[in-house]
Formats: structure tokens, sequence, C-alpha cells
């Protein structure tokens, strides 16, 4: 598992819907701020690259130092963001793909308005188990 | 666009041109000092040629012209690598100045991103970078791996004052006082003398400057010697510092250069310079080039040269490697090979250039030496953007230059600083702000202050970049100022910060807002801009998803900044405590007056619904006239009414997000107020101008000025983490007039003030969305009609347990008081729900409970009459109740726990006013209580008829005691009605003690007799004896309560609303209510509990009922051929239609069930209708204790036969009874069961009429009838 990764999901109106720290690096007070900038700055990239390709992953697109960005782009331009310090990328793409999962299913839930924050604790859980495992 | 005007293009034109190191002697120096310039600078403005024309020719002699040329002079001190630390210190020094140039809209709003996207880039960028750039590139000059600032040409000038100038010019180029660098050998000594002799008009006549400049030409040659005159000005009054002021940049605008220079010096300065140029540099280059190519071609062009140079390359391979690389003196091939395509990139020969640099890089290459290699790789870069071929080269060759210059270390650092910008201006000038961007980001090297300074250089080629990259911006725009911070360029790091807000503001990524709104706000906070400061810190209070230290930190530091200033702030936006706008409640009283607090929750329908009947409606109860005189005018209908010296309430909800506890003090109401209009019929027009000067008059809470106006509450309250608390507020309007109320003001953590406005715009959106339906949001409601104080009624209900048991039964009483002196009259009341709760009569209050419910014999039962009216009518106090001066009356009123569970009770008093005049003529006043009533006894019964009687019925009563803990005493059973008597079966006595403890059960069997006879059904009710309506089940106590009595018929009545089954009212049904009392333990008082069960229906499933009558024992005498036994049958009609009946007797013996069943008679037996059976048969006298059983169906034979009318038909009308004869032929003596009959029924009235679960048509089987016949002696 990576040391650092931030797993962020960013709605179509770039409003981040879902933010967790998934690495086992122990916290550092700065650290979530620096991930939401690094996150931030790389939708730029995203918004570039998203449509040059049919494929939703779009592999490391931005790094900041040692840190990488991944990024997987669904059908309705939600992005999911992934800042990681390793180099595992057949790891991420399963990562994605079983988190888009996640969050198809909880757009079926009729009571979840699309682009509103992802409160289920039950997501929560899952992403964090994914992350174990994949990452 | 032409690469040669591009930025990099004219910055390679400016910097990569021929070096003249100047050498003077100090009267010179002190001649060109009386115009304050050094004799450089008296040069420099003539260096720079536009348009020089002159013709070179390439190498391989072909021709073109030189346009653009440029010289750079420097003293020979000058010609040596800078000192790093001074140079350091001069960049610092130029960012510094720029920081502080900056400070006048330091303060200012960031500006919105859409005029940053639109305002061009040279506006926008700070022109210093362009400077700070230069500066930067310089640091590098004169190193000794590049030949472009090798100098050409050695300018030696002595002055005319000087004592024998061709010594001193001899001393001048004395070998010892040369730069280093020219005696390492790195750079060529030998270089173009020309020698000039400054002759200063003022001092030394002009006969000795031209014998001079003779001698001169005698010694050095005539070509090279010169005589430049200067300072032929008299007066020094020329001006000419235009021309300078390029060039000289500690000279502060607007101060006078005293200069000495007339114009004919200027032009004689401009002709040296010129003729310096084209006749002796240029072709001196030219001539070099030409050489040097030769040389090279010799050496190293062709095959075999190629070879030679390889393998001998080859062989320094062995040689110990040497850290910094190979050394190269000039006379080296390789440093001759640099120094000719440098002199031929300075001519702008630049494929020669190319191509010698080509050569060159492969043979660093080899000999690895990298700084080298990196250098001509860096110029080859840049000859290819020149030549503007080959970008993807160009770009290779840059790269590989920067890379291979960080490779070297630190050494290398600065040069790839050097290369980096290059680089970028190459990218830049191609459009390629992206990867400008990513270059500039690669620069950021150790340094942080230069770092900083290229971090921002490169958010702005994001900003420039098309698309703009605005987040790519802004995550830049903070890096650098972060780095700015770290050197303590506050400013800097502001201004960075500030242009990064116009991209982030408003953003949702909410650790972004907090990092830059914290840091702008605290850096500001630093520099003593404490509004900015503050505005900025507001925004991360809230922040309740950052970690608990953080939340600390914010808070600390913020509170700490209002410190600073000393001052208490009041900000409209403060978001600490968060206040739910649309929690905000707001109680005040009209002519709805409330009791208590929980009164004001309940839901004002509630209330409506209640007081529909009280309430006078003034369109429907007035005629047009009156309605005229006392309709308000509309303004006062529409808003508010509230009575002054009456508070107005609010319910805020304050929310602290929060992990950390914060205090909050002096929450206080902001309000307006404006004193009374002095006509009310006054025009609406008037009335609006007036509110609106006062409001502008009247400060908004003011309190100072306005006591006597209003008051207001004030709380304190203390928040813990992430805690919601309630704040209730107050305003007492003491003056008539009209009070807004405008929004809420409270302090924080008692230094910074914070106040919300209620109808701010946003606000009112919201709630209209929220609440399309009610016409007026809460915060139009804000607005109160303040009236004169009028009377206010108070209520308290006294004796008002919490718990009760379910059926308990008790007096409470209602204290009514008016405070005010005017008296008001004409209470009414009335109470909800009435099943729990009755009003009683004044009396109640004195007599003893529950001895008043006691029967008296001599009472007549004529409130029964009465019971039935009772209705949802309000009751009225006796007309000449008036209550005034604090006086208070009390009044009874009955509560009865009838269901169990959280009972709410309502209770409104209607009354009005004394006197007339006031605008109000009535109020309201609102009681509401709850009551938690807990299980006591459950009560069920079962009934069954009697088979042995029409009219009578066997009941079992059930009773367990669900309670928890307390014990009940069940006292009386009595049926509700004059046709019922009931009785027990036998008197039991099943209870150990008294009390029916908790979870205990017990049945009684009873026996309910219908007295109203068929026969005279009008005349029963009278008849009756009503004592047979009681049981009294407790042994030893003679009281009976007499269920006529006020409370209890009324509450009776209502259960028998409540429980109704449905709308059809039948007869046969009976009522039942079961008092018990309790242990009484709390204290003296017996507790009175009544169950009511009612509507118990006496019906079986079929409609009819049957007994056969005859004699039980009959003796005959056989002999007789023929006897015959008549029986009569009566069947009853209990049902309310017609019923047909058939009677069918058949001869052949039905076995119908099972006649042997033993009998057991116990009154506590279940299994309930075997037992009435046996019952039955025990009871009846004559039954013989040995009883035969025939077993019938073996006999074929019966020994008795139906006979006569042994088959009838008739029908029967609704509720009465008929006889019918029947009778049997005996054969033989014995026991005969006589059931072998059975009766068909059906309903005559359609059917269509009746609910379907009851059925139209049945039959039934015979009761057994034992006929025992005996032969007669």
């Amino acid at each position: 598992m990576a040391s650092t990764a931030c797993f962020m999901i960013v709605s179509r109106n770039d409003i981040p819907i879902y933010e967790a720290e998934v690495g086992t690096a122990p916290k550092k007070e700065d650290a979530a701020h620096q991930h939401q900038f690094i996150l931030h700055a790389a939708l730029d990239i995203v918004q570039d690259l998203a449509w040059t390709t049919s494929a939703m992953f779009l592999k490391s697109i931005d790094r900041f130092n040692d840190l990488v960005v991944s990024v997987y782009v669904t059908a309705g331009h939600t992005r999911l963001m992934l800042l990681h310090d390793s180099r595992n990328d057949d790891g991420i793409k399963s990562f994605f793909q079983e988190v888009h999962e996640l969050y198809i299913k909880i757009l079926l839930n009729p009571l979840y308005l699309p682009g509103s924050r992802i409160t289920s604790s039950h997501f929560d859980t899952k992403v964090r188990a994914l992350a174990r495992k994949y990452l | 666009m032409d690469p040669v005007n591009s930025t990099l293009g004219r910055m390679l034109l400016d910097e990569i041109t021929p070096v003249v190191m100047v050498l003077r002697t100090p009267f010179v120096e002190e001649s060109s000092q009386k115009n304050q310039l050094s004799f450089i600078e008296m040069l420099s403005p003539f260096c720079n040629f536009n348009n020089i024309d002159v013709p070179v020719r390439t190498a391989s002699d072909q021709p073109y012209r030189l346009k653009k040329f440029k010289l750079r002079l420097f003293y020979a001190s000058d010609i040596r690598q800078p000192n790093i630390e001074v140079a350091k210190e001069r960049l610092n020094q130029v960012i510094t100045d720029a920081g502080e140039k900056d400070l006048s809209n330091l303060s200012s709003e960031p500006l919105q991103i859409e005029s940053v996207l639109n305002s061009s880039q040279n506006e926008f960028l700070p022109s210093w970078f362009q400077y700070f750039n230069k500066e930067l590139v310089r640091t590098v000059s004169f190193s000794e791996h590049e030949a472009f600032d090798h100098p050409v040409t050695c300018l030696l000038a002595v002055s005319s004052r000087d004592e024998d100038p061709i010594n001193k010019f001899v001393d001048l180029f004395n070998i010892n006082q040369l730069p280093s660098l020219l005696n390492d050998g790195s750079m060529d000594p030998k270089m173009l003398k020309h020698f000039v002799l400054v002759h200063d008009g003022v001092e030394v006549p002009l006969e000795r400057a031209t014998k001079t400049l003779a001698e001169m030409r005698s010694t050095f040659g005539a070509n090279c010697c010169h005589l430049l005159c200067i300072n032929s000005s008299k007066d020094g009054s020329e001006e000419h510092e235009n021309l300078w002021s390029a060039y000289k940049t500690d000279i502060s605008h607007g101060q006078q250069l005293r200069c000495f220079l007339s114009s004919d010096d200027l032009d004689e300065l401009k002709k040296f310079v010129q003729d310096l140029s084209s006749k002796h540099i240029i072709p001196h280059m030219e001539q070099k080039i030409r050489l040097l190519n030769q040389q090279v071609s010799a050496t190293r062009k062709g095959f075999r040269n190629q070879i030679k140079n390889l393998w001998w390359r080859k062989g320094k391979e062995d040689a110990p490697e040497n850290p910094a690389g190979p050394t190269y003196t000039f006379s080296s091939i390789e440093s001759q090979i640099r120094v000719l395509g440098d002199y031929a990139f300075m001519l702008h020969d630049y494929e020669l250039a190319l191509s010698n640099y080509r050569l060159l890089s492969t043979d660093y290459k080899l000999d690895k030496a990298w700084k080298h290699y990196a250098g001509v790789q860096e110029m080859m870069g840049l000859t290819y953007f020149i030549l503007d071929q080959s970008r993807k080269d160009g770009e290779y060759c840059m790269e590989n230059a920067f890379t291979t210059y960080l490779k070297i270390g630190s050494s290398g650092q600065r040069n790839a600083t050097r290369c980096g910008l290059w680089w970028v201006e190459m990218l830049k000038a191609r459009d390629q702000y992206k990867e400008a961007a990513s270059v500039y980001f690669r620069i950021s090297g150790e340094e942080p202050l230069h770092s900083a300074v290229m971090l921002e250089q490169a958010s702005y080629c994001y900003l420039f970049s098309t698309p703009p990259m605005l987040r790519k911006y802004g995550f830049h725009l903070v890096l650098s100022g972060d780095l700015y911070k770290k050197c303590d360029q506050i400013k800097h790091a502001i201004r960075t910060y500030k242009c990064a807000l116009s991209v982030f503001k408003g953003t949702t990524w909410r650790h972004i807002r907090d990092h830059v709104h914290f840091h702008i706000g605290k850096w500001y906070g630093f520099l003593g801009i404490f509004d900015v400061a503050i505005k900025n810190m507001l925004e991360v209070l809230a922040c309740g998803h950052q970690s608990k230290t953080t939340q600390e930190l914010f808070l600390k530091d913020f509170l700490q900044i209002i410190q600073q200033t000393g001052k208490t702030y009041e900000v409209p936006k403060l978001q600490l405590p968060v206040i739910n706008i649309p929690s905000v409640k707001v109680v005040y009283e009209d002519h709805r007056t409330y009791a208590s607090q929980a009164a004001v929750h309940v839901k004002e329908s509630l209330w409506r619904s209640l007081e529909e009947d009280m309430i006078p409606t003034l369109s429907s109860k007035s005629n047009w006239l009156e309605l005229q005189s006392k309709m308000l005018p509309k303004k006062l209908r529409e808003s508010n009414i509230c009575v002054a010296g009456e508070a107005i309430g609010i319910t805020i909800e304050f929310k602290n997000p929060l992990q950390i506890p914060i205090s909050i003090s002096g929450v206080t109401l902001n309000c307006e107020h404006s004193p009374a209009v002095s006509e009310p019929n006054a025009n609406n027009s008037i009335g609006e101008q007036n509110g609106e000067t006062s409001n502008k008059s009247a400060t908004s809470g003011n309190c100072a000025s306005d006591t006597s106006s209003f008051t207001l509450s004030e709380a304190d309250v203390a928040l813990g983490e992430g805690e919601t608390v309630l704040v209730q507020l107050t305003v007492t309007p003491r003056a008539e007039g009209t009070l807004k109320i405008v929004g809420i003001r409270w302090k924080l953590s008692g230094s910074l003030g914070g106040f919300c406005t209620f109808d701010s715009d946003l606000v009112r959106k919201k709630v209209m969305k929220g609440n399309r339906k009610s016409k007026r949001s809460t915060f139009d409601n804000l607005k109160f009609l303040v009236i004169k104080s009028l009377p206010k009624l108070e209520g308290f209900i006294h004796h008002l347990p919490e718990t009760v048991y379910v059926g308990d039964l008790r007096c409470i009483a209602l204290e009514l008081k008016n405070p005010s002196k005017i008296p008001i009259k004409k209470l009414k009341m009335k109470v909800s729900p009435p099943r729990f709760l009755q009003i009683g009569h004044k009396e109640d209050l004195e007599v003893q409970f529950p001895a008043c419910l006691e029967r008296k014999s001599s009472k007549q039962r004529s409130l029964r009459s009465k019971t039935d009216k009772v209705s949802d009518d309000i009751f009225s106090f006796p007309e000449d109740t008036s209550i005034a001066d604090g006086t208070p009356i009390s009044w009874p009123l009955w509560l009865r726990a009838a269901a169990p569970g959280k009972i709410s009770l309502y209770l409104s008093v209607y009354y009005e006013m004394g006197d007339i005049s006031s605008v109000m003529t009535y109020r309201i006043l609102r009681v509401h209580f709850n009551i938690e009533v807990l299980p006591s006894l459950d009560v069920s019964f079962q009934i069954s008829p009697r088979p042995s009687r029409l009219q009578e019925f066997l009941v079992q009563m059930d009773v367990v005691n669900r309670s928890s803990s307390k014990g009940f005493q069940v006292h009386q059973l009595s049926s509700v009605g004059d046709e019922w008597e009931i009785s027990l079966l036998e008197p039991t006595k099943v209870l150990p003690s008294d009390f029916l403890l908790a979870g205990q059960a017990i049945s009684w069997f009873l026996k309910l007799k219908n007295c109203r006879s068929v026969t005279d059904q009008d005349s029963a009710s009278s008849l009756c004896p009503s004592v047979k309506a009681d049981v009294n089940l407790l042994c030893g106590s003679e009281m009976v309560f007499d269920l006529y009595s006020s409370p209890l018929s009324e509450f009776h009545h209502y259960e028998r609303v409540h429980q109704r089954i449905s709308d059809q009212e039948h007869e046969d049904t009976v009522d039942f209510i079961l008092v018990s009392r309790s242990q009484c333990e709390e204290n003296d008082r017996a507790n009175i509990f009544s169950h009511h069960i009612c509507h118990r229906s006496v019906r079986t499933s079929s409609p009819i009922r049957w007994i056969i009558d005859g004699p039980r024992t009959v003796k005959r005498d056989f002999k007789e051929p023929f006897y015959a036994i008549t029986l009569k049958m009566i069947v009853h009609n209990s049902s309310d239609d017609v019923v047909s009946i058939r009677c069918n007797p058949s001869d052949s013996a039905v076995n119908i069930s099972s006649s042997g069943t033993t009998s057991a008679a116990s009154g506590n037996e279940v299994g309930w209708h075997d037992l009435s059976l046996s019952n039955d048969i025990k009871i009846t006298p004559d039954t013989p204790g040995t009883r035969v059983v025939k077993p019938m169906s073996s006999d074929p034979v019966p020994s008795f036969i139906w006979s006569a009318s042994s088959s009838t038909h008739f029908t029967l009308d609704p509720l009465s009874s008929r006889e019918t004869p029947m009778e049997i032929c005996v054969f033989s003596p014995g026991t005969f069961d006589l059931s072998n009959y059975s009766l068909h029924w059906s309903l005559s009235s359609p059917s269509d009429q009746r609910d379907e679960s009851r059925a139209s048509s049945g039959t039934c089987q015979g009761h057994p009838f034992y006929i025992t016949v005996l032969q007669q002696d």
C-alpha cells in the first residue's frame, strides 16, 4: 500500500463530493491542504486530457515532486482522482473501476442528489477497504 | 513571429555581443565624473546600433550586411566572475524594492478572475520580473567555458591631463593589472587594442592634446589612436539626461544632470564608437573568424581528421578523470572552435556558429567536460531558435543543457537557471506557455527566494496559456507565496496570495479556502492592516472539517489579531457560531396569549379548531355599519400586533461547528422602534413616510437612546464541541408604535462582535423557496405594531399530576389571575379532548372526593337526561365573573385518564376587556399541559347467551393488572342503562388480599339480565329497580358509586362516543363501568379509577334464540295406544329485521354434540360453551342423578316421533317473540333427548342494506331437551 495516498471524487461542477486520506503514512497537519491543492490544480490537466481519449482511466496525468495524480473520468464527467506516491498502474486501475461501481450504486439511491456530498459511511468503509486491497 | 524580434531574440542580441575591456587612468574617470557619469556610462548610449550597416563576409565569402550591433563595455576590474554573495544581495534588493513599491495597492480587493483573464500580458505581469531575470542571467557572466564574454577589444583611455600619456598607455596594459581570467589562460590576452586620448576641453589646451595624439600615432600606429574631446561646454547647462536614463539606474527622476557635454561632444562620442565598431572591431572579428575557420578546417574537417580526432580522444579516456572536467586553455583547439562559434554568433553568421557548436559538443561529450558540453548545447539551442528551424532540436538541446548543468552539482545551478530562463523565453516565444511553466518550476531550486520568483512567473505562464489553467495558476501562486513568506518577503507573499484569492474565491475545496484565507489574514495582521486581516480570517472560522488543533490555531490567531487592534470590531458575517436562520421562531402575544412555553409550541391550527366557536368573527356577527367602525386600519391588520409591556420572544438556534468550546456573550436582538403615528386613520403613504424617517433616526439596537421604547434581554451562551443551543431572547416594547426586529448581535469570546440581519435578501429567498405556500415568510412577520397595554389573563393548573394510571379520576383546579387594573369579563372556556378533561361545577371544589360520587338514596336520577345532551359546547363562566387586580379565581376541572400514553391536554379561555376603547376587544388564554398515563387494569368482557333463559346472559369479566407496581382494589361493576340487571353468579372471594397486585389477573362470572321484557317493552325502564344495575365486588364495603353523578356520566358519554364501533346504534349492547381504587400510599386521597367498557354486544351469530318449554317428567300409561306430549317452543328474534323461521323436526335421531360431558361446576373454570350446558343441567332441579344416554344411532326404531304440527313456518317481527306448540308421541318409557330438530331462519329484508359479515340465512340445530317418561302405575 502506498504510504501517501489521497482519494477524491470531484463532481462535474468541480466540487469535491468525497475525500479520503487512504495512505499508511501518519497524517500530517499540512498534508490535507497540500493534497487538495495538487488535485485541484490537476483538474486543469484533466480538462484537456479527458477529451483526447475514450478510455475512462487516464493514468498518471500530473505530478508534483514525487506525488503522482491518477484520474478516472466517468461518463458523467465525475472525476475520481487519486494522489499517490507508488507506481502501480494496474492496482490503481482496478481500484478506480471498483470505486466507480460503488459510486454508481450511490447514484442509484433515489435519495442521493447527484453532485452532492457523499456521506454514506458504507461507501467510505468500502472505499478504504478497496484502497487497502489495491494500492 | 520572427525569432529575432521576440523577447529572447532581443535579449540575445543584447547579451551575446562583443565585450570591450576598458582601461583608463584616474583623470579620465574624473573628467567624465564632472557629468556625474563614469567613463563607460558616458560611452554606453552610443554602443547600441540599430542599423550599423557594415558589410561582412562569411567564412565562405558570402557577403551580407550587419544591421544590429552592440558593444558591451566593461572595466578590466569587472571582467571576472561576479561574487555570488554580492549578486545574491543585489537580487534580494531587487525583490525587496519591488515589494515596497506594491505596498500602495496591498489592501485593495483582489481582482475578479474575468478581469485578470482579459487584461493583457504586459499590463498584468509585474515589470520587475524582466529586470530580475536579466540580473539573474548576469550572475553567471564571464564564465571560463563560454567565449562570448571574452573581451574582443581593449580600449585604453588616457586623459590629456595625464603626465606622459605614452607611458601611461603602456602602464595601463600592464599584465599584472589585467583580470585574472586573462592571466590564467582561459581568455586570450592578445586582443585588438585601441588607444584613446580623452581631452577635457576646459582643463588642458587642445594643442597639447593634438601633440600627444601625434606622439601616440607614432608609437602605437596611426589607425588605433583616437582623440576624444569631452566637456567642451563651459557652463554645464546642457541637458541630455534622457540619453542616459536607461543606463544609469541610481539617479532619481527629476534630478538635473550637470552636463558639460555639448552636442558637438556627443556627436564626437557617437562617431568614435561607431568608428570603433565598424572600422576596427567588426573587421577584426571577421578576420579572426576566417583565420580560425581555416585552422579548424585543417585540423578537424575531413574524414581523416575525424578518425584521428576520435582515436585521440579515445586515448584520453584512460586519464584519471577530473571532477570538473578537463581544463582547456584559450590555445586549445576546443577553445578555438568555441571562440569561432561565438564570434560567428555575434556577427549573426548562425550557420557557421551552429556547425562549430555541433562539432564541439561531440568533443566535449567524449571528454566528459560536462560544463563545457552544456554550454555548447545551450548555444546550439539558441542558434536553432534564432534560425527558427528544427524546434524539436532546439528544445532538445536546451533540455540537454539544463539537465547537464544540474548534473554537475551546485556550480552548475546558476548556469542551469540562466539556461532555463532562455529556454522559457524560447517556449514563450512559441506560445508554449504550459511547457514554459513547467520549466520555470524546474528552475526553482534551492534558493527559496529565487524559487519564489520563478514559481510566480510559472503561475503567470499558466494564466496566459490557452486555455488558461487557472487552478494551476492559483496553486503556483500559493507555492510561491509560501516561499516568499519563508524569506520574509511578506508583501510579495500577500501579493501572490491575493492573486490566488481571485481564483480560489468561493471555492468548495475547503482546505484550500481555509489555507489561503488564513495565511493571507495572518500576514495582513503582521503588517498591521487589520481590517483586511479580519475580513480574511472570518472566512475560516467555521472550519468544522479541520482537525481540532487547526481549529484551535485558527481561533487563537484570529483572537490575537483582534486583540492587537485594541478595538472591538463588529462584523456582519461572523460565522461563529452558526445561526440557523430558518429555525428562528417568534413568539408574541396579540389576542392570543399563552399560559406557558409549552402552549406556544402547539400548532396554531389545533388552537384554531378549539376556539372556532368562541371567537366572535367580525364579518359574521356584526352588520356592515358596525363593521366600518370596528375595522382596524388595513395597515394594522396586516402587521402583527403586540401589546406594550408584553415580551416578544425569539428562539434562535446557535450551533458551534468546531470541536473546541466557544463562549458567546451578550446575545441580544437588534430592534428598531418608531413611535406611534398620531392618527391611525392616516392614509398609507403618510404612515410609510413616517416609518421611514423614524427608522433612520432610531439607530438599530442603540439601547442607550431607546431605553424608553423597548427593553432587550441579554443572554450568555457557552457552546461545547459541536453543540447546538437554543437561545431565547426577548424584546419588550414599552411604548406604542412600530417595532421591528432587525437582527441579532452577539460577542464572540468577549472581543469580537457579530451581527446578523434576519431579512437579508439571501435569507428571504431561501425561505420563500422553502415554503412557498405560506404567504408571509417569517421575516415579514418581524414587524410589530405595538398597541397600548391591555389586561392579560394568567392561568395555572393546580394539583396537576405528572403521571397517572389509566382510569384515574381526579379533580384539578384551574387558577386564573389578571394582574392588571382593568377588569375582564365574559369569560368562556373550552377544553380538549373531552374524553380526558371535563369542566366541573364551582361547588366541586368544596366537596369531598370521592364521597361526592357516592349514591345517595334520595337523589333522583334526573341527571341522566342531561348527560345525553353533553356535547362539545363551550362552557361560559357565570355572567358576573370579572377578574381584576390580581385576585385569582379557581375553577375545577375533572381529569380522567382514559387511555395510556402521553396525552396532551388543551384548554383555552376567552375573555373580553372591561373597557371597549382598546384596539383589541377580546383575548384568548391558551393553556396546554401534558400528562403521562400508565396502564392499570385491563378489563375485558365476554358475553354469551344463557341457553335456558331467553333474556339472560352469562358474563365473564377478566381483569388483569397491567401496571408495573401498583395494586388495585376492584370495587364495583355497573351496567349502564335501565334495561340491564347484573348480579354475580355466586359470590366469589378468590383474592388473597383485597388488592389485585401488579401482573395478577382475575375473572368474575356474572349474570346479566335484560329486564326489558318482550311484551311490556315500554313500561320496563321505569319499573326496573335500578339498584340491580350495580354489583359490589368488594366484600365489606357498602359504598356504591353513583355512575350518573356529574363527572362520571359525562366521561361515560365520551367513552361511548369514542368506543363506538359503527354508526349503527342498536339496542342489544351493554356498557359496563368498573370502578376500582388504588392502594393509597402517597397521600390520604383515595384514588378512584373508572374503566368504561361500552357497546358490548349481547348478540350471537344467529338472529334467533329459542327454548323448548314443557314438562320434564311425564307419567303415562303405555297401554293406551296413542299419547301425545305437548311442548311449546318460544322463539325470539333479536335482530332488527323480520325473520322467517321454519322448524324441521326429523325423526331420525341426530347424534348431536357429546351429551355425556362430565359436569363439574366451578366458577373459575374455563371452556365456556360446554360448561354452560352442564351448568344448565345442574341447575335444573328435576334432572335425575343418573342420566341415561341413549345410543341413538344404534337403535333403528326411534322411541318417539314428532307429531301434529311437526313442521311449522312463521315469520317474526324484529325484537319480538312467539310461541309455537310442539308435540311428540312416546312409545316406551325412558329418558329422551328431543334435540333432533333444526330451525332454519332467513332474513327477509333486502340483503344489500346490511353489512356483508352477517349471514342472511342459516340453520340451527336443536338444543338438547330431556324428557323422562315413566310407566304409570
